[in-house]
């Protein structure tokens, strides 16, 4: 049932001492908020747009390489084709790797515009294609090569292992296999999440080994070639964005940081919320709903990172993350005893009032989503009655921070509902069924909606059900915020 | 705004191409390298016979032949090594022999070598290039797919050695 009803408990004061809060609502008028906020949302997605153009445009130039390299306009023969199809093959998924490298290392500029979240789910889906177009490469220039010298396929296999720096390619496309399989659905869902990690780190030896074939075997990137100086310089670039983003700035953030396990406190069945002690964590930059990738070092959990939303804007002094039991690793973490130590990579992601670009604000949390939602709330600058909220729950266990949550929506003037059921079963909803039938719809829980930034975190296929019904009512693309839960 | 990003990613990507097409198709060797031969051998036209010097310090081409008529000077005979041309695989060299003014067989002196598959696109592409140098009497011979560094560096080196043997 949806509850208009504020809690009736008496309001603890949220913890994590956040940020001192005006009381006065912003000056700046609802549209001026709105034309300003439309305004910073055209230059994001202007560079979003930029750097997934760049990306092509790199895989373009990867094809350039082959077509400015001497030889490419007279193609002879079967296999001349051959050969040929299989180096621009081996070009552009080499170029793709890259671009999937940068997209998993959480570059500042990639996260800020185009979200962390997003950068993954692009990265996920050059997966498969890369993998293909690397065993066509091989493929295609094993019987090329073949063709040329007359050769069977298994005579040249066995003649280009011992050709120099091959069986190091060979390896390289072997650990490539294995990095995409285990990533399969399918398969990582069997996979502990430590073994599928390892696996994939191993793309990183990949990508090494895979070098010196293309430099020493191949003629598109022979020495004394532009093409061999901009494909190393690439390389660099990528692997040096790697190294100082998803290596480097994480060890320099935990070390000016020094964070260290406060308190851990239950507040709910398999919920735990762990309070954290650092310095000058307000200045970690971390905006209200934002996550970091928390890695707690004691004895039973250093070997596991996990992402988790701060559920509190940091202080000075003092931040507070709240983790439900999603896995085997995150089960541990109600174990963890004060005065570990912590180290942290980000804050990233971008379901925050940066994103925003519309005057009004909707959102929406299930579960243990409403971790982000209470910290974003937090941090927002709000007009009574800009913001409206739903928090849902399958029960009324479930209702974790919702008396925090509820207490900021008081002192901002925000509206508030609860609906707390299991989904419909009738029907495929976000709802409870009893709301269904009611007929209750995201327009009549929102009635501004297209003029709202919607919000949206929960389990994956439930945010997706929000999500869906809000395209379907019309809410523009760049509206809609979602967190995704799953790493 | 996916559309925008494909839209332009295609239209940039087909930009680059089209330079990269525009850049194509230089020569595979670099400057062959100088006539390094001091004093031409197997002149024709003079009924004498030539035999071939190297000069300065390196090893250039070496030749040696008749002419057999004083007159036309069309039928030329000997043996004519052409220039080294580098290439990035290493330096590549033929020799001509010529019976009567015609290029009766090519041989290779020096072959591209060096690095990854090398030696085995020169195993591969000399026989090609023998034969077609053979039928069509002239370095004006395609090259081989995949052997484009051995088949400039051979019909560079297979035109100066035809140019020593003045045919």
């Amino acid at each position: 049932m949806i509850d208009t009803a504020r809690p009736t408990r008496p309001l603890p004061t949220p913890s994590g001492d956040g940020r001192p809060r005006s009381p006065v609502p912003p000056a700046e008028s609802l549209a001026d908020a709105a034309r300003r906020r439309r305004r910073a949302g055209r230059r994001r997605s202007a560079t979003t747009d930029l750097l997934g153009i760049l990306a092509w445009v790199s895989a373009a130039v990867a094809v350039t390489l082959w077509l400015a390299a001497p030889g490419s306009h007279t193609v002879v023969g079967i296999g001349g084709w051959l050969t040929d199809a299989g180096i621009v093959a081996g070009l552009v998924a080499t170029d793709l790797v890259l671009v999937m490298l940068v997209l998993a290392a959480r570059v500042p500029l990639v996260d800020r515009t185009f979200g962390q979240d997003n950068a993954i789910a692009v990265h996920r889906s050059l997966g498969k294609p890369v993998l293909y177009l690397l065993l066509a490469h091989g493929a295609l220039l094993t019987l090329g090569y073949g063709a040329s010298a007359g050769t069977g396929p298994i005579a040249e296999t066995i003649a280009l292992f011992s050709t120099p720096d091959m069986p190091l390619a060979f390896l390289g496309l072997g650990l490539f296999v294995a990095v995409v399989v285990s990533s399969l659905v399918a398969v990582r869902r069997r996979l502990p999440y430590e073994a599928w990690h390892v696996i994939h780190l191993l793309s990183y030896a990949a990508v090494g080994v895979a070098l010196p074939h293309m430099l020493s075997v191949g003629s598109v990137l022979a020495q004394g070639t532009w093409q061999r100086v901009y494909w190393i310089a690439l390389y660099v670039l990528a692997l040096g964005l790697i190294a100082v983003y998803r290596f480097a700035m994480p060890i320099v953030v935990t070390l000016r940081h020094r964070i260290r396990v406060v308190g851990v406190e239950r507040i709910a069945p398999g919920v735990v919320s762990i309070h954290l002690a650092g310095s000058d964590l307000d200045r970690l930059g971390a905006a209200g709903g934002q996550y970091g990738v928390w890695r707690f070092w004691t004895a039973k959990t250093w070997w596991h990172a996990h992402p988790v939303s701060f559920s509190a804007v940091p202080g000075r002094g003092r931040a507070r993350i709240t983790v439900r039991d999603l896995g085997a690793g995150s089960g541990r973490l109600g174990r963890i005893t004060p005065g570990a130590f912590v180290s942290l990579g980000g804050p990233y992601g971008l379901f925050t009032s940066r994103a925003r670009t519309a005057p009004y604000l909707a959102l929406v949390a299930s579960g243990i989503g409403i971790t982000p939602v209470r910290s974003l709330l937090e941090d927002t600058d709000l007009r009574p009655g800009e913001a409206t909220l739903l928090l849902r729950g399958t029960d009324a266990d479930q209702q974790y921070l919702w008396h925090e949550t509820g207490a900021l929506a008081e002192s901002t003037g925000s509206v508030l509902y609860t609906m707390i059921g299991h989904r419909a079963r009738s029907r495929e909803s976000w709802m409870t069924e009893q709301d269904v039938e009611r007929g209750v719809t995201l327009r009549s829980v929102f009635p501004r909606l297209l003029e709202s930034d919607l919000y949206v975190c929960g389990p994956r296929a439930w945010s997706d059900l929000v999500v869906r019904e809000a395209r379907l009512a019309g809410v523009p693309e760049h509206q809609i915020h979602q967190e995704r839960f799953e790493s | 705004m996916r559309a925008r990003v494909v839209t332009g990613g295609i239209l940039s990507s087909i930009a680059v191409l089209v330079i990269g097409w525009q850049l194509g198709g230089q020569p595979a060797v670099t400057a062959p390298a100088q006539q390094r031969t001091t004093s031409g051998s197997g002149t024709s036209g003079t009924g004498t016979s030539g035999s071939g010097s190297t000069g300065g310090t390196s090893a250039g081409s070496t030749g040696s032949g008749t002419s057999g008529s004083s007159a036309g000077g069309s039928a030329t005979s000997g043996t004519f090594a052409g220039d080294t041309t580098e290439t990035q695989y290493g330096p590549v060299q033929v020799q001509i022999t010529v019976a009567n003014g015609k290029i009766t067989d090519v041989t290779a002196l020096q072959l591209t070598d060096q690095g990854g598959r090398s030696v085995q696109i020169s195993q591969q592409a000399a026989p090609i290039l023998r034969q077609e140098a053979l039928q069509a009497q002239s370095a004006q011979i395609q090259s081989v797919s995949g052997a484009t560094f051995t088949s400039e560096g051979y019909t560079t080196s297979l035109q100066s050695a035809i140019d020593k043997a003045g045919l």
